[in-house]
Protein backbone atom coordinates (compact mmCIF):
# COMPACT_ATOMS: atom_id res chain seq x y z
CA UNK A 1 0.00 0.00 0.00
CA UNK A 2 0.91 3.50 -0.72
CA UNK A 3 2.38 5.31 2.17
CA UNK A 4 0.26 8.71 3.45
CA UNK A 5 3.21 10.92 3.39
CA UNK A 6 6.81 9.50 2.79
CA UNK A 7 9.84 13.06 2.50
CA UNK A 8 13.51 11.99 1.47
CA UNK A 9 15.50 13.97 3.03
CA UNK A 10 13.59 17.15 2.90
CA UNK A 11 14.84 20.01 3.77
CA UNK A 12 14.25 23.65 4.36
CA UNK A 13 16.29 26.59 5.23
CA UNK A 14 15.05 30.38 5.43
CA UNK A 15 17.94 32.67 4.03
CA UNK A 16 20.63 30.74 6.63
CA UNK A 17 18.00 30.21 9.43
CA UNK A 18 17.32 26.37 9.92
CA UNK A 19 13.64 25.45 9.37
CA UNK A 20 13.93 21.35 8.76
CA UNK A 21 17.05 19.53 7.84
CA UNK A 22 17.37 15.67 5.91
CA UNK A 23 13.86 14.58 7.37
CA UNK A 24 13.31 10.67 5.97
CA UNK A 25 9.94 10.15 7.63
CA UNK A 26 7.06 7.52 6.48
CA UNK A 27 3.55 7.77 7.08
CA UNK A 28 2.25 4.28 6.73
CA UNK A 29 -1.86 5.14 5.61
CA UNK A 30 -4.64 3.88 8.09
CA UNK A 31 -3.00 4.95 10.91
CA UNK A 32 -2.98 7.95 13.61
CA UNK A 33 0.14 9.74 13.59
CA UNK A 34 1.70 12.37 16.10
CA UNK A 35 4.41 14.27 14.93
CA UNK A 36 6.15 15.29 18.21
CA UNK A 37 8.65 18.14 19.11
CA UNK A 38 8.78 21.04 21.06
CA UNK A 39 7.66 24.39 19.40
CA UNK A 40 10.20 26.02 16.92
CA UNK A 41 11.32 22.09 16.34
CA UNK A 42 9.74 22.60 12.53
CA UNK A 43 6.43 20.83 13.00
CA UNK A 44 4.60 23.52 10.78
CA UNK A 45 7.44 23.78 7.94
CA UNK A 46 7.26 20.12 7.67
CA UNK A 47 3.51 20.45 7.16
CA UNK A 48 3.95 23.52 5.33
CA UNK A 49 6.40 21.95 2.74
CA UNK A 50 4.06 18.87 2.29
CA UNK A 51 0.84 21.52 1.89
CA UNK A 52 3.62 23.26 -1.22
CA UNK A 53 2.81 26.17 0.46
CA UNK A 54 6.28 26.74 1.23
CA UNK A 55 9.43 25.43 -1.33
CA UNK A 56 11.83 22.89 -0.13
CA UNK A 57 15.55 23.78 -0.25
CA UNK A 58 16.30 20.34 -1.03
CA UNK A 59 14.81 16.84 -0.91
CA UNK A 60 11.83 15.39 -1.67
CA UNK A 61 8.08 14.44 -0.63
CA UNK A 62 5.12 12.28 -1.95
CA UNK A 63 1.62 12.77 0.12
CA UNK A 64 -0.55 9.44 -1.00
CA UNK A 65 1.74 8.66 -3.57
CA UNK A 66 1.74 12.08 -5.62
CA UNK A 67 4.39 14.54 -5.81
CA UNK A 68 3.75 17.44 -3.64
CA UNK A 69 4.46 20.10 -6.15
CA UNK A 70 2.97 18.69 -9.39
CA UNK A 71 0.05 16.95 -8.51
CA UNK A 72 -1.07 19.39 -6.43
CA UNK A 73 -4.47 19.86 -7.51
CA UNK A 74 -5.08 16.06 -7.04
CA UNK A 75 -3.99 16.10 -3.51
CA UNK A 76 -5.75 18.71 -2.05
CA UNK A 77 -9.05 17.10 -3.16
CA UNK A 78 -7.64 14.31 -1.06
CA UNK A 79 -6.06 15.87 1.55
CA UNK A 80 -7.13 18.27 4.19
CA UNK A 81 -5.60 20.52 6.47
CA UNK A 82 -6.11 22.60 9.70
CA UNK A 83 -3.62 25.45 10.32
CA UNK A 84 -2.29 25.96 14.56
CA UNK A 85 -2.82 29.68 13.68
CA UNK A 86 -6.25 29.05 12.24
CA UNK A 87 -7.61 32.22 10.40
CA UNK A 88 -10.49 32.28 8.66
CA UNK A 89 -12.84 34.66 6.47
CA UNK A 90 -14.57 36.37 9.66
CA UNK A 91 -17.00 38.38 7.51
CA UNK A 92 -18.66 35.14 6.63
CA UNK A 93 -20.68 32.92 9.20
CA UNK A 94 -19.48 29.29 9.59
CA UNK A 95 -22.14 27.80 7.46
CA UNK A 96 -21.09 30.23 4.06
CA UNK A 97 -17.76 29.62 5.25
CA UNK A 98 -17.99 25.78 4.77
CA UNK A 99 -20.51 26.37 1.66
CA UNK A 100 -16.87 28.48 -0.22
CA UNK A 101 -14.53 25.79 1.16
CA UNK A 102 -16.97 22.81 -0.55
CA UNK A 103 -17.87 24.55 -3.63
CA UNK A 104 -13.76 25.39 -4.12
CA UNK A 105 -13.54 21.66 -3.27
CA UNK A 106 -16.26 20.42 -6.06
CA UNK A 107 -17.63 17.57 -4.20
CA UNK A 108 -19.00 17.40 -0.53
CA UNK A 109 -21.46 15.08 0.61
CA UNK A 110 -23.98 17.66 2.45
CA UNK A 111 -25.28 15.09 4.26
CA UNK A 112 -22.50 14.45 5.74
CA UNK A 113 -21.19 17.78 6.16
CA UNK A 114 -24.42 18.90 8.36
CA UNK A 115 -24.07 15.59 10.36
CA UNK A 116 -19.96 17.00 11.38
CA UNK A 117 -21.79 20.82 12.45
CA UNK A 118 -24.56 18.41 14.66
CA UNK A 119 -21.82 16.53 16.53
CA UNK A 120 -18.96 19.39 17.50
CA UNK A 121 -22.56 21.68 17.60
CA UNK A 122 -21.21 24.23 16.03
CA UNK A 123 -23.61 27.09 15.39
CA UNK A 124 -23.42 27.91 11.29
CA UNK A 125 -25.20 31.24 11.19
CA UNK A 126 -23.20 32.97 13.28
CA UNK A 127 -19.97 35.22 11.70
CA UNK A 128 -16.77 33.50 12.40
CA UNK A 129 -15.58 36.97 13.82
CA UNK A 130 -17.85 36.37 17.14
CA UNK A 131 -16.99 32.75 17.69
CA UNK A 132 -14.38 32.37 20.15
CA UNK A 133 -10.94 30.43 19.68
CA UNK A 134 -12.79 27.02 20.36
CA UNK A 135 -15.70 27.68 18.30
CA UNK A 136 -13.33 28.90 15.48
CA UNK A 137 -11.38 25.55 15.64
CA UNK A 138 -14.68 23.47 15.16
CA UNK A 139 -15.63 25.08 12.18
CA UNK A 140 -11.92 24.29 10.96
CA UNK A 141 -12.43 20.85 12.27
CA UNK A 142 -15.55 20.29 10.14
CA UNK A 143 -14.10 21.70 7.07
CA UNK A 144 -11.14 19.28 7.31
CA UNK A 145 -13.62 16.36 7.68
CA UNK A 146 -16.50 17.22 5.38
CA UNK A 147 -14.27 16.15 2.39
CA UNK A 148 -13.48 12.85 3.99
CA UNK A 149 -9.78 13.22 3.67
CA UNK A 150 -7.81 10.05 2.81
CA UNK A 151 -5.09 12.17 5.14
CA UNK A 152 -6.30 14.85 7.31
CA UNK A 153 -2.90 16.87 8.27
CA UNK A 154 -4.18 18.91 12.03
CA UNK A 155 -1.14 21.36 13.32
CA UNK A 156 -1.52 21.43 17.03
CA UNK A 157 -5.49 20.86 16.49
CA UNK A 158 -6.34 20.98 20.36
CA UNK A 159 -5.67 24.23 21.85
CA UNK A 160 -8.61 25.54 22.83
CA UNK A 161 -11.31 22.84 22.29
CA UNK A 162 -13.55 21.80 25.24
CA UNK A 163 -13.48 18.32 26.48
CA UNK A 164 -16.66 17.89 24.66
CA UNK A 165 -15.65 18.94 21.35
CA UNK A 166 -12.11 17.19 22.14
CA UNK A 167 -14.11 13.60 22.81
CA UNK A 168 -15.87 14.19 19.50
CA UNK A 169 -12.29 14.87 17.58
CA UNK A 170 -10.82 11.83 18.80
CA UNK A 171 -13.74 10.11 17.80
CA UNK A 172 -13.62 11.69 14.38
CA UNK A 173 -9.64 10.42 14.22
CA UNK A 174 -10.71 6.82 15.53
CA UNK A 175 -13.30 6.89 12.70
CA UNK A 176 -10.85 8.26 9.89
CA UNK A 177 -8.77 5.63 10.97
CA UNK A 178 -11.25 2.61 11.13
CA UNK A 179 -12.06 3.65 7.73
CA UNK A 180 -8.28 3.01 6.51
CA UNK A 181 -7.43 6.78 6.03
CA UNK A 182 -4.95 8.69 7.36
CA UNK A 183 -4.22 11.51 10.58
CA UNK A 184 -1.55 13.70 10.71
CA UNK A 185 -1.15 15.12 14.13
CA UNK A 186 1.49 17.52 15.40
CA UNK A 187 1.84 18.80 19.06
CA UNK A 188 4.10 19.41 21.02
CA UNK A 189 2.44 17.81 24.33
CA UNK A 190 2.85 13.93 23.90
CA UNK A 191 -0.17 13.65 26.82
CA UNK A 192 -2.61 15.35 24.50
CA UNK A 193 -2.10 12.53 21.74
CA UNK A 194 -0.38 9.18 23.21
CA UNK A 195 -3.99 8.03 23.40
CA UNK A 196 -4.95 8.43 19.66
CA UNK A 197 -1.73 7.74 17.91
CA UNK A 198 -0.11 5.06 16.90
CA UNK A 199 3.22 5.77 16.21
CA UNK A 200 4.51 9.12 16.89
CA UNK A 201 7.57 10.82 14.99
CA UNK A 202 10.19 12.76 17.11
CA UNK A 203 11.02 16.13 15.98
CA UNK A 204 14.09 18.44 17.36
CA UNK A 205 15.98 21.03 16.31
CA UNK A 206 15.00 20.48 12.72
CA UNK A 207 15.77 16.99 12.47
CA UNK A 208 13.86 13.93 12.67
CA UNK A 209 15.25 11.95 16.27
CA UNK A 210 12.83 9.17 15.69
CA UNK A 211 9.56 7.09 14.64
CA UNK A 212 8.27 4.78 17.34
CA UNK A 213 5.23 2.77 17.79
CA UNK A 214 3.37 4.10 20.48
CA UNK A 215 3.67 0.53 22.05
CA UNK A 216 7.23 0.04 21.67
CA UNK A 217 8.04 3.40 23.62
CA UNK A 218 5.41 1.80 26.44
CA UNK A 219 7.17 -1.35 26.17
CA UNK A 220 10.37 0.75 27.58
CA UNK A 221 8.36 2.20 30.11
CA UNK A 222 11.00 2.77 33.08
CA UNK A 223 9.38 1.83 36.39
CA UNK A 224 10.38 2.57 39.98
CA UNK A 225 10.01 -1.01 41.97
CA UNK A 226 9.95 -1.09 45.68
CA UNK A 227 9.85 -4.50 47.16
CA UNK A 228 9.55 -5.17 51.13
CA UNK A 229 10.85 -8.19 51.96
CA UNK A 230 9.92 -10.13 54.99
CA UNK A 231 14.00 -10.08 56.02
CA UNK A 232 17.12 -9.30 54.41
CA UNK A 233 17.87 -10.27 51.55
CA UNK A 234 21.48 -10.26 49.57
CA UNK A 235 21.78 -7.85 46.64
CA UNK A 236 23.88 -10.37 44.71
CA UNK A 237 20.62 -12.18 43.66
CA UNK A 238 19.38 -9.50 41.80
CA UNK A 239 22.26 -8.00 40.27
CA UNK A 240 22.69 -8.27 36.50
CA UNK A 241 19.04 -8.55 35.94
CA UNK A 242 17.84 -7.43 32.55
CA UNK A 243 16.48 -4.11 32.39
CA UNK A 244 17.30 -3.20 36.30
CA UNK A 245 19.55 -0.40 37.36
CA UNK A 246 19.98 1.45 39.86
CA UNK A 247 19.44 -0.81 42.48
CA UNK A 248 19.79 -0.90 45.99
CA UNK A 249 18.87 -3.35 49.10
CA UNK A 250 18.35 -1.53 52.76
CA UNK A 251 16.62 -3.32 55.42
CA UNK A 252 15.79 -5.67 53.22
CA UNK A 253 14.05 -3.09 50.86
CA UNK A 254 14.77 -3.37 47.57
CA UNK A 255 14.65 -0.31 45.16
CA UNK A 256 15.42 -0.20 41.75
CA UNK A 257 13.91 0.92 38.57
CA UNK A 258 13.11 -1.37 35.87
CA UNK A 259 13.17 -1.25 31.87
CA UNK A 260 10.78 -2.81 29.74
CA UNK A 261 9.64 -6.38 31.50
CA UNK A 262 9.63 -6.86 35.29
CA UNK A 263 9.33 -10.31 34.49
CA UNK A 264 12.82 -11.24 35.51
CA UNK A 265 12.87 -8.81 38.56
CA UNK A 266 9.85 -10.29 40.43
CA UNK A 267 10.64 -14.12 39.28
CA UNK A 268 13.86 -13.68 41.34
CA UNK A 269 11.99 -11.86 44.37
CA UNK A 270 9.64 -14.89 44.53
CA UNK A 271 12.24 -16.90 46.02
CA UNK A 272 12.35 -15.03 49.36
CA UNK A 273 9.18 -14.00 51.12
CA UNK A 274 7.59 -10.59 49.70
CA UNK A 275 5.75 -8.63 51.83
CA UNK A 276 4.77 -5.96 49.57
CA UNK A 277 5.51 -4.39 46.23
CA UNK A 278 4.84 -0.84 44.87
CA UNK A 279 5.79 -0.03 41.52
CA UNK A 280 5.76 3.39 40.20
CA UNK A 281 5.09 3.94 36.63
CA UNK A 282 6.45 6.94 34.34
CA UNK A 283 4.36 8.61 31.89
CA UNK A 284 5.20 8.54 28.48
CA UNK A 285 6.34 11.95 28.74
CA UNK A 286 8.91 11.17 31.30
CA UNK A 287 10.14 8.27 28.79
CA UNK A 288 9.97 10.76 26.08
CA UNK A 289 12.03 12.84 27.63
CA UNK A 290 14.37 10.64 28.70
CA UNK A 291 15.02 9.39 25.47
CA UNK A 292 15.02 13.01 23.24
CA UNK A 293 14.51 15.74 25.57
CA UNK A 294 16.80 17.92 27.13
CA UNK A 295 15.79 16.71 30.78
CA UNK A 296 19.32 15.28 31.43
CA UNK A 297 18.43 14.21 35.02
CA UNK A 298 15.70 11.41 33.55
CA UNK A 299 18.51 11.10 30.60
CA UNK A 300 20.74 9.92 32.75
CA UNK A 301 18.40 7.37 35.00
CA UNK A 302 17.69 5.99 31.64
CA UNK A 303 21.52 5.36 30.47
CA UNK A 304 22.95 7.37 28.28
CA UNK A 305 24.27 4.74 26.23
CA UNK A 306 20.98 3.47 25.55
CA UNK A 307 19.38 6.84 24.77
CA UNK A 308 21.90 7.17 22.32
CA UNK A 309 21.52 4.07 20.46
CA UNK A 310 17.79 4.43 20.15
CA UNK A 311 18.14 8.20 18.71
CA UNK A 312 20.67 6.79 16.53
CA UNK B 1 -24.71 31.96 -5.40
CA UNK B 2 -21.51 34.25 -4.69
CA UNK B 3 -19.44 31.96 -2.44
CA UNK B 4 -19.25 29.43 -5.71
CA UNK B 5 -15.38 30.24 -6.54
CA UNK B 6 -12.42 32.66 -5.75
CA UNK B 7 -13.91 35.02 -8.49
CA UNK B 8 -17.44 35.33 -7.58
CA UNK B 9 -16.56 35.82 -3.43
CA UNK B 10 -14.35 38.09 -4.52
CA UNK B 11 -16.83 39.89 -6.73
CA UNK B 12 -18.74 39.68 -3.40
CA UNK B 13 -16.23 41.28 -1.05
CA UNK B 14 -16.08 44.09 -3.57
CA UNK B 15 -19.40 44.47 -4.06
CA UNK B 16 -20.13 47.37 -1.34
CA UNK B 17 -16.72 49.04 -1.69
CA UNK B 18 -17.53 49.35 -5.31
CA UNK B 19 -21.16 50.33 -5.08
CA UNK B 20 -19.56 53.38 -2.83
CA UNK B 21 -16.53 54.33 -4.88
CA UNK B 22 -19.10 54.66 -7.92
CA UNK B 23 -21.95 56.47 -6.07
CA UNK B 24 -19.19 58.90 -5.10
CA UNK B 25 -17.41 59.45 -8.59
CA UNK B 26 -20.44 59.24 -10.01
CA UNK B 27 -22.25 61.67 -7.95
CA UNK B 28 -19.70 64.40 -8.56
CA UNK B 29 -19.19 63.85 -12.18
CA UNK B 30 -23.27 64.10 -12.10
CA UNK B 31 -22.85 67.26 -10.07
CA UNK B 32 -20.84 69.15 -12.39
CA UNK B 33 -22.82 67.94 -14.99
CA UNK B 34 -25.82 69.39 -12.97
CA UNK B 35 -24.49 72.67 -12.23
CA UNK B 36 -22.26 73.13 -15.51
CA UNK B 37 -24.69 75.86 -16.99
CA UNK B 38 -24.79 77.70 -13.94
CA UNK B 39 -20.96 78.04 -13.24
CA UNK B 40 -19.85 78.77 -16.83
CA UNK B 41 -22.95 81.91 -16.17
CA UNK B 42 -21.11 82.40 -12.90
CA UNK B 43 -17.49 82.34 -14.71
CA UNK B 44 -15.94 82.38 -18.02
CA UNK B 45 -14.20 79.25 -18.18
CA UNK B 46 -11.93 80.23 -21.00
CA UNK B 47 -11.14 83.37 -19.94
CA UNK B 48 -9.96 81.54 -16.37
CA UNK B 49 -7.73 79.50 -18.59
CA UNK B 50 -6.34 82.07 -20.24
CA UNK B 51 -5.56 83.79 -17.30
CA UNK B 52 -3.60 80.88 -16.14
CA UNK B 53 -1.18 81.36 -18.88
CA UNK B 54 0.80 78.27 -19.86
CA UNK B 55 0.16 76.49 -16.19
CA UNK B 56 -3.36 75.75 -17.62
CA UNK B 57 -1.44 73.39 -19.81
CA UNK B 58 -1.07 71.05 -16.68
CA UNK B 59 -4.50 70.03 -17.30
CA UNK B 60 -3.88 68.24 -20.67
CA UNK B 61 -1.94 69.50 -23.95
CA UNK B 62 -4.97 70.69 -25.05
CA UNK B 63 -8.07 71.52 -22.97
CA UNK B 64 -10.43 72.21 -25.72
CA UNK B 65 -13.01 74.69 -24.87
CA UNK B 66 -14.02 74.50 -21.33
CA UNK B 67 -17.04 76.27 -22.27
CA UNK B 68 -18.63 73.49 -23.75
CA UNK B 69 -19.48 70.55 -21.10
CA UNK B 70 -16.69 68.02 -21.78
CA UNK B 71 -13.79 70.32 -21.81
CA UNK B 72 -14.97 71.48 -18.15
CA UNK B 73 -15.28 67.97 -17.21
CA UNK B 74 -12.19 67.55 -18.45
CA UNK B 75 -10.43 69.98 -16.44
CA UNK B 76 -12.46 69.74 -13.27
CA UNK B 77 -12.10 65.80 -13.30
CA UNK B 78 -10.25 64.01 -15.79
CA UNK B 79 -7.24 65.91 -15.91
CA UNK B 80 -6.77 64.06 -12.09
CA UNK B 81 -9.48 63.47 -10.01
CA UNK B 82 -11.04 60.64 -11.56
CA UNK B 83 -8.03 58.60 -12.33
CA UNK B 84 -6.36 59.65 -9.40
CA UNK B 85 -9.52 58.04 -7.69
CA UNK B 86 -9.89 54.84 -9.27
CA UNK B 87 -6.24 54.02 -9.78
CA UNK B 88 -6.24 54.45 -5.57
CA UNK B 89 -8.86 51.79 -5.92
CA UNK B 90 -7.51 49.38 -7.95
CA UNK B 91 -4.72 49.47 -6.44
CA UNK B 92 -5.56 49.47 -3.19
CA UNK B 93 -7.52 46.65 -3.75
CA UNK B 94 -4.51 44.89 -6.01
CA UNK B 95 -2.12 45.05 -3.15
CA UNK B 96 -4.59 43.66 -0.73
CA UNK B 97 -5.16 40.35 -2.53
CA UNK B 98 -2.86 38.18 -2.21
CA UNK B 99 -0.64 40.02 0.79
CA UNK B 100 -3.95 40.51 2.52
CA UNK B 101 -4.70 36.66 2.56
CA UNK B 102 -1.31 36.20 3.87
CA UNK B 103 -1.38 38.53 6.67
CA UNK B 104 -4.59 37.30 7.51
CA UNK B 105 -3.76 33.82 7.56
CA UNK B 106 -6.39 32.84 5.40
CA UNK B 107 -4.41 31.75 2.42
CA UNK B 108 -2.97 28.66 4.01
CA UNK B 109 -6.66 27.56 4.23
CA UNK B 110 -7.85 28.55 0.98
CA UNK B 111 -4.43 26.55 -0.75
CA UNK B 112 -5.30 23.26 0.99
CA UNK B 113 -8.29 23.44 -1.42
CA UNK B 114 -7.70 22.77 -5.02
CA UNK B 115 -7.30 25.72 -5.97
CA UNK B 116 -4.31 26.74 -8.04
CA UNK B 117 -2.24 29.34 -6.92
CA UNK B 118 -2.30 31.15 -10.26
CA UNK B 119 -5.82 30.73 -10.61
CA UNK B 120 -6.45 32.86 -7.34
CA UNK B 121 -4.58 35.67 -8.84
CA UNK B 122 -6.71 35.54 -12.11
CA UNK B 123 -9.78 35.83 -10.60
CA UNK B 124 -9.39 38.44 -7.97
CA UNK B 125 -7.73 40.57 -10.89
CA UNK B 126 -11.10 39.90 -13.13
CA UNK B 127 -12.89 40.82 -10.20
CA UNK B 128 -10.73 44.03 -10.20
CA UNK B 129 -11.52 44.38 -13.54
CA UNK B 130 -14.97 44.58 -13.46
CA UNK B 131 -15.73 46.31 -10.57
CA UNK B 132 -13.36 49.46 -12.15
CA UNK B 133 -15.78 49.17 -15.20
CA UNK B 134 -18.88 49.33 -13.26
CA UNK B 135 -17.46 52.20 -11.63
CA UNK B 136 -16.98 53.99 -15.05
CA UNK B 137 -20.13 53.00 -16.21
CA UNK B 138 -21.90 54.19 -13.66
CA UNK B 139 -19.85 57.55 -13.79
CA UNK B 140 -20.57 57.65 -16.98
CA UNK B 141 -24.41 57.28 -16.34
CA UNK B 142 -24.43 59.94 -13.58
CA UNK B 143 -22.94 62.43 -16.08
CA UNK B 144 -25.64 61.59 -18.90
CA UNK B 145 -28.30 62.64 -16.53
CA UNK B 146 -26.59 65.19 -15.07
CA UNK B 147 -25.90 66.55 -18.81
CA UNK B 148 -29.77 65.57 -19.66
CA UNK B 149 -31.18 67.45 -16.63
CA UNK B 150 -29.28 70.71 -16.82
CA UNK B 151 -29.94 70.61 -20.84
CA UNK B 152 -26.18 70.73 -21.91
CA UNK B 153 -24.78 68.95 -24.80
CA UNK B 154 -22.56 65.47 -24.10
CA UNK B 155 -21.08 63.78 -26.77
CA UNK B 156 -21.48 60.27 -25.39
CA UNK B 157 -18.86 58.49 -27.69
CA UNK B 158 -15.63 60.56 -26.27
CA UNK B 159 -17.04 60.74 -23.11
CA UNK B 160 -17.29 56.91 -22.89
CA UNK B 161 -13.72 56.71 -24.46
CA UNK B 162 -11.99 58.91 -22.02
CA UNK B 163 -13.77 56.33 -19.01
CA UNK B 164 -12.47 53.31 -20.62
CA UNK B 165 -8.93 55.35 -20.66
CA UNK B 166 -9.56 55.77 -17.41
CA UNK B 167 -10.08 52.22 -16.27
CA UNK B 168 -7.10 50.99 -18.63
CA UNK B 169 -4.93 53.13 -16.73
CA UNK B 170 -6.11 52.45 -13.13
CA UNK B 171 -5.83 48.42 -14.27
CA UNK B 172 -1.45 49.30 -15.45
CA UNK B 173 -1.08 50.94 -11.74
CA UNK B 174 -3.98 48.26 -10.09
CA UNK B 175 -1.14 45.45 -11.89
CA UNK B 176 1.87 47.00 -10.92
CA UNK B 177 0.65 46.91 -7.28
CA UNK B 178 -0.10 43.11 -7.67
CA UNK B 179 3.33 41.99 -8.72
CA UNK B 180 4.62 43.94 -6.02
CA UNK B 181 2.76 42.75 -3.50
CA UNK B 182 2.32 39.25 -5.05
CA UNK B 183 6.29 39.27 -5.35
CA UNK B 184 7.13 40.36 -1.85
CA UNK B 185 4.08 39.61 0.10
CA UNK B 186 4.11 43.17 1.50
CA UNK B 187 1.26 45.20 1.65
CA UNK B 188 2.19 48.10 2.47
CA UNK B 189 5.66 48.08 0.03
CA UNK B 190 2.83 47.75 -3.13
CA UNK B 191 0.89 50.52 -2.27
CA UNK B 192 3.23 52.59 -1.54
CA UNK B 193 5.62 52.21 -4.53
CA UNK B 194 2.46 52.48 -6.79
CA UNK B 195 1.46 55.74 -5.06
CA UNK B 196 4.71 56.77 -5.34
CA UNK B 197 5.22 55.87 -8.94
CA UNK B 198 1.19 57.54 -9.80
CA UNK B 199 2.59 60.97 -8.50
CA UNK B 200 6.01 60.56 -9.85
CA UNK B 201 4.18 59.71 -13.37
CA UNK B 202 1.16 62.11 -12.77
CA UNK B 203 4.18 65.16 -12.51
CA UNK B 204 6.24 64.39 -15.66
CA UNK B 205 3.44 63.95 -17.88
CA UNK B 206 1.63 67.08 -16.72
CA UNK B 207 4.83 69.37 -16.40
CA UNK B 208 6.17 68.08 -19.75
CA UNK B 209 3.32 70.43 -21.28
CA UNK B 210 5.25 73.18 -19.90
CA UNK B 211 8.61 72.28 -19.33
CA UNK B 212 9.70 71.16 -22.83
CA UNK B 213 12.97 68.93 -21.23
CA UNK B 214 10.57 66.26 -19.68
CA UNK B 215 9.71 65.37 -22.77
CA UNK B 216 12.06 62.56 -23.38
CA UNK B 217 11.05 60.95 -20.28
CA UNK B 218 7.80 61.54 -20.89
CA UNK B 219 6.78 58.44 -22.77
CA UNK B 220 8.21 56.63 -19.35
CA UNK B 221 4.63 57.90 -17.64
CA UNK B 222 1.60 55.84 -18.38
CA UNK B 223 -0.81 59.10 -17.94
CA UNK B 224 1.04 59.97 -21.87
CA UNK B 225 -0.97 57.16 -22.48
CA UNK B 226 -4.01 58.01 -20.69
CA UNK B 227 -4.32 61.48 -21.92
CA UNK B 228 -2.09 62.37 -24.49
CA UNK B 229 -4.44 62.15 -27.13
CA UNK B 230 -6.74 63.76 -26.08
CA UNK B 231 -9.70 61.09 -25.65
CA UNK B 232 -12.28 63.42 -24.96
CA UNK B 233 -12.17 65.41 -28.06
CA UNK B 234 -10.54 62.64 -30.38
CA UNK B 235 -12.06 58.83 -29.33
CA UNK B 236 -9.54 56.18 -27.82
CA UNK B 237 -6.01 56.11 -29.73
CA UNK B 238 -5.55 52.40 -30.88
CA UNK B 239 -1.74 52.56 -29.85
CA UNK B 240 -2.34 54.30 -26.40
CA UNK B 241 -4.79 51.49 -25.12
CA UNK B 242 -2.22 48.55 -26.69
CA UNK B 243 0.26 50.64 -24.52
CA UNK B 244 -1.63 50.38 -21.11
CA UNK B 245 -2.69 47.03 -22.10
CA UNK B 246 0.78 45.50 -22.55
CA UNK B 247 1.63 47.47 -19.11
CA UNK B 248 -1.16 45.22 -17.49
CA UNK B 249 -0.80 42.58 -19.12
CA UNK B 250 3.26 41.96 -18.44
CA UNK B 251 2.68 43.08 -14.37
CA UNK B 252 0.20 40.30 -14.17
CA UNK B 253 2.21 37.52 -15.96
CA UNK B 254 5.10 38.72 -13.54
CA UNK B 255 2.40 38.50 -10.64
CA UNK B 256 1.96 34.57 -11.95
CA UNK B 257 5.06 33.67 -12.04
CA UNK B 258 6.75 35.47 -8.90
CA UNK B 259 3.08 34.15 -6.62
CA UNK B 260 3.52 31.22 -7.95
CA UNK B 261 7.21 30.58 -7.08
CA UNK B 262 7.05 32.03 -3.68
CA UNK B 263 6.97 30.92 0.05
CA UNK B 264 3.79 32.01 1.26
CA UNK B 265 4.07 33.66 4.41
CA UNK B 266 2.78 31.54 7.87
Amino acid sequence: MTAAIETEKLTKYYGRSRGIIDIDLTVESGQIFGFLGPNGAGKSTTIRLLLDLIRPSSGHARVLGLDIHHDRLAIDRRVSYVPGELSLYSELTGGQLLTYLGNLHGSIDAIYRDKLIERVELDPTKRIKSLSRGNKQKVGLVAAFMIRPELIILDEPTAGLDPFVQLEFEHLCEETRSEGRTVFISSHQLPEVEHLCDRVGIIREGRLLAVESIADLKQRALRRLEIDFGGSVPAGAFVGLPGIRDMNVHDGILNCTVMGSVDALIKAAARYEVRNVRSIETSLEEIFMAYYGSGDGIAAAAGAGEASHVAA
Amino acid sequence: MLLRNVFTKTIRDLRWPTFWVALGMGAMTGYFALLFPTYSKIMDMNALLEKMGPMAKIFGSSIGDASTLIGFLHFELFSMMLPAGMIAFAAGLASGFTAGEESRGTIDVLLSYPVPRRRLVLEKSLAILIACFVIAAATGLFAVVGAALSASELPVGPLSAALALVVLLSLAFGAIALAISAATGNRGAAIGVTVALMIAMYLIDALANIVDGLNTIRPLSLFKYYAGHDPLRYGMDLGDTAVLVSVTAVFLVIALVAFERRDLAA
